[in-house]
């Protein structure tokens, strides 16, 4: 009977990616939104990896790019030396009969095996950057972490034989989006399998207080180099489809900025929390792509004054710091506060207005102007610096997200 | 009677200060033991010793007839010694019931990768776990307020899951380190009696540090005293009580 119900929910999340997949190619097209959700469940998958690292296990590493370059360039290597050999193999030659047709079998089945053989070889790069997290702490291991990171990086990019600089091409190119998230679903349930049965709490003891853990019998050294495994395995697989799905791998598409942008989706969502986690992803990786695309209905890039961002920026700074007096020194009912940080904002919404137009009278400032495109990066940051001035535990602190949750009162969810 | 720890000449150097010296005494089975003496006597360092926090510089610790010095402090765990902390150091984030969880989880038996699965014996084993601990927080009076984060419990409740917590790992030995600091008389009473009850009903062997002379004297069966790092005597609370020695240690306090 268990077994019948998991397979029944397997089956349906495989459904449910293959009928996304299907959903994404239906529109015409749909070439760069279907890149779009392949970066994204990627990015969930590395995402989630990290947090059972960084805020289930409580380990500070930011060299997560390192496991994904791991997986990708293994394959790469795979790729160039055993593809041939693997499609042209008799008993994969029979095996193809079986699918829709011959390549779809063929290149899924090398999927598979690849997307293995990345995880593989990042969980032992894992296990080797988990070791130093035995002796070192908190800012120690981040800075051992970030090193290997770069480490792995130069390497690559200093090997002929890897394709230096360059890279290395892929062969074949496999379109694997709902592969993809299949992925992602199975690291968020990975995780979560792993908070809801009591081997999770061994690794949440660790973050907590490794002292008292060992008092209490938890071999800590284990737990630590569990979570780097994992966490590692996941995103070595994460880059085992990255590099099938670009057709090549190089140095630059694992730069030190994938690691932190990682990094900020897990602290963003929450350290700790799964739900945080892949929210935090979607967010990160979703707006500064969206803010791309803003344009008029004439396809023409909107223009905004020096004036008016100015003005934005003032009115921004002197909100953020009024609801921050707020959240500390009012200890009024929670509705009335809630009222007051929207009422500011929606103050400062109006006041920045009529701030910008006042500022657009200094011709210096009115004459200059930017795209929305290419101030997307600078909106990015400035949305970031507001969210963690404003909640530093993040988005879902070290919550789930739970339909009852949602609907409590604030008192009896804390309870 | 048999002996479960034997300490021997147990010695250990921080640099220049020697913060336990040649200290030994024995506990028998069934023992409620007090460890006394004034501030930075060295009590916290002993139990540090014996659950292998540190190494001692030399001498040795028996329990069970087996060489424990050295051992670390998970292993000492699962051989059955466990102890609670003076400064209070519990999973602040976690859950009562989770916190007793991860003692009890010592016994687990069901792998990292059923668990991963969620496949049936790790949820009933998780299942089990939770009953087994949720049971012990009953026994320290805790089971209402077992989902409650364990940071906002009160102190005196969080010395109380402290030692629920040590409970779960089901030692043979248990160690309390100050479970009365900061508690009123009404509390030291409650917990002078689930000490007691620990010893009789759950048959422990308890070693315990405390400031609160009349909670020792009218708790424990024999008394090891302990100034500058040095055992200054050993006996039963009378003969504590009037020994000159631990009297000029405690410059004249009442004893
Ligand atoms: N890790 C350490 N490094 C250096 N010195 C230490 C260390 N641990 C303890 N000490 C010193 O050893 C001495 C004994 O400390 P300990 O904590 O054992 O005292 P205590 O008897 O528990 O006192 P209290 O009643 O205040 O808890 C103190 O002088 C302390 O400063
Ligand atoms: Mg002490």
């Amino acid at each position: 009977m268990f077994y019948l119900k998991r397979f029944g929910w397997v089956i349906l999340a495989i459904l449910l990616c293959v009928g996304f997949e299907s959903v994404v190619t239906s529109g015409k097209n749909f070439d760069y939104v279907y890149r779009m959700c392949v970066l994204a469940g990627l990015y969930v998958t590395l995402a989630v990896s990290l947090n059972l690292i960084n805020g289930i296990t409580g380990q500070f590493s930011i060299g997560h790019a390192a496991f994904y370059q791991v997986g990708a360039y293994i394959t790469g290597f795979f790729a160039a030396t055993g593809y041939k050999g693997f499609a042209s193999n008799s008993l994969v030659q029979q095996l193809s009969h079986i699918g829709v047709n011959a390549t779809w079998t063929v290149q899924g089945l090398w999927l598979v095996m690849m997307v293995l053989a990345g995880a593989a070889g990042a969980a032992v790069a894992g296990f080797v950057v988990g070791l130093p997290s035995l002796r070192l702490k908190g800012d120690y291991l981040a800075i051992v972490t970030l090193g290997f990171g770069e480490i792995i990086r130069i390497v690559c990019q200093n090997q002929p034989a890897l394709g230096g600089a360059y890279g290395m091409k892929i062969e074949p190119r496999i379109n694997s989006m709902w592969f993809v998230w299949l992925l992602a679903i199975l690291c968020i349930a990975v995780c979560r399998n792993l908070l809801k049965t009591a081997h999770g709490l061994p690794f949440l003891a660790v973050r907590e207080d490794e002292v008292a853990s060992s008092a209490m019998g938890v071999d800590v050294t284990k737990v630590k180099v569990t979570a780097f495994v994992i966490g590692a395995a996941f995103a070595g697989a994460a880059g085992a489809l990255l590099g099938h799905f670009e057709g090549f791998v190089s140095p630059p598409m694992f730069k030190m900025e994938v690691s932190f942008m990682v990094l900020t989706m897990v602290v963003l969502g929450g350290t700790g929390s799964i739900t945080g986690s892949t929210v935090g992803a979607l967010l990160l990786f979703g707006i500064p792509e969206w803010l791309r695309q803003i344009e008029d209905s004439h396809h023409n890039p909107i223009l905004v004054s020096a004036g008016s961002v100015l003005g934005f920026a003032i009115m921004l700074v002197a909100a953020v710091a009024y609801v921050r007096h707020l959240i500390h020194h009012f200890h009024g009912e929670k509705k009335a506060k809630t009222q007051r940080i929207v009422g500011t904002f929606a103050a400062a919404l109006v006041a920045q207005f009529f701030l910008g137009m006042l500022l657009n009278l200094v011709p210096a400032l009115r004459d200059k102007s930017w795209p929305y495109a290419d101030l997307r990066w600078a909106i990015f940051a400035v949305t970031l610096i507001v969210l963690m001035l404003l909640r530093p535990q993040g988005m879902f602190a070290h919550h789930e997200f739970s339909v009852a949750r949602f609907f409590k009162r604030p008192k009896e969810a804390a309870a | 009677m048999s002996t479960i720890l034997q300490l021997t000449d147990a010695t250990i150097k921080f640099g220049g200060l020697t913060a336990v010296n040649k200290v030994s005494f024995n506990l028998q089975k069934g023992d409620l033991f007090g460890l006394i003496g004034p501030n930075g006597a060295g009590k916290t360092t002993c139990f540090n010793l014996i659950t292998g926090v540190y190494k001692p510089t030399s001498g040795s610790i028996v329990f069970n007839g087996k060489e424990i010095s050295g051992t670390p402090s998970n292993k000492i765990a699962s051989l059955g010694i466990c102890r609670t902390f003076q400064n209070i150091r519990l999973f602040p984030a976690l859950s009562v019931l989770e916190n007793v969880v991860v003692g009890a989880y010592l016994r687990h038996k069901t792998g990292l990768g059923s668990a991963l699965a969620y496949l049936p014996s790790a949820i009933a084993e998780t299942e089990a776990l939770r009953a087994e601990a949720f049971a012990l927080l009953q026994v320290v009076d805790l089971d209402d307020v077992a989902h409650v984060r364990s940071a906002d419990l009160p102190y005196g409740k969080q010395r109380r899951l402290e030692i629920a917590r040590a409970m779960a790992t089901q030692p043979s030995l248990l160690l309390l380190d100050e479970p009365a600091a900061g508690m009123n008389p009404q509390e030291k009473d409650d917990l002078a009696r689930v000490v007691r009850r620990i010893r009789d009903e759950f048959e422990k062997t308890v070693l315990l540090i405390e400031h609160d002379m009349r909670f020792v004297m009218g708790l424990c069966e024999r008394i090891v005293v302990l100034d500058h790092g040095e055992e200054i005597a050993q006996g039963p609370p009378e003969a504590i009580r009037s020994n000159p020695k631990v009297i000029e240690a405690y410059l004249g306090e009442a004893v």
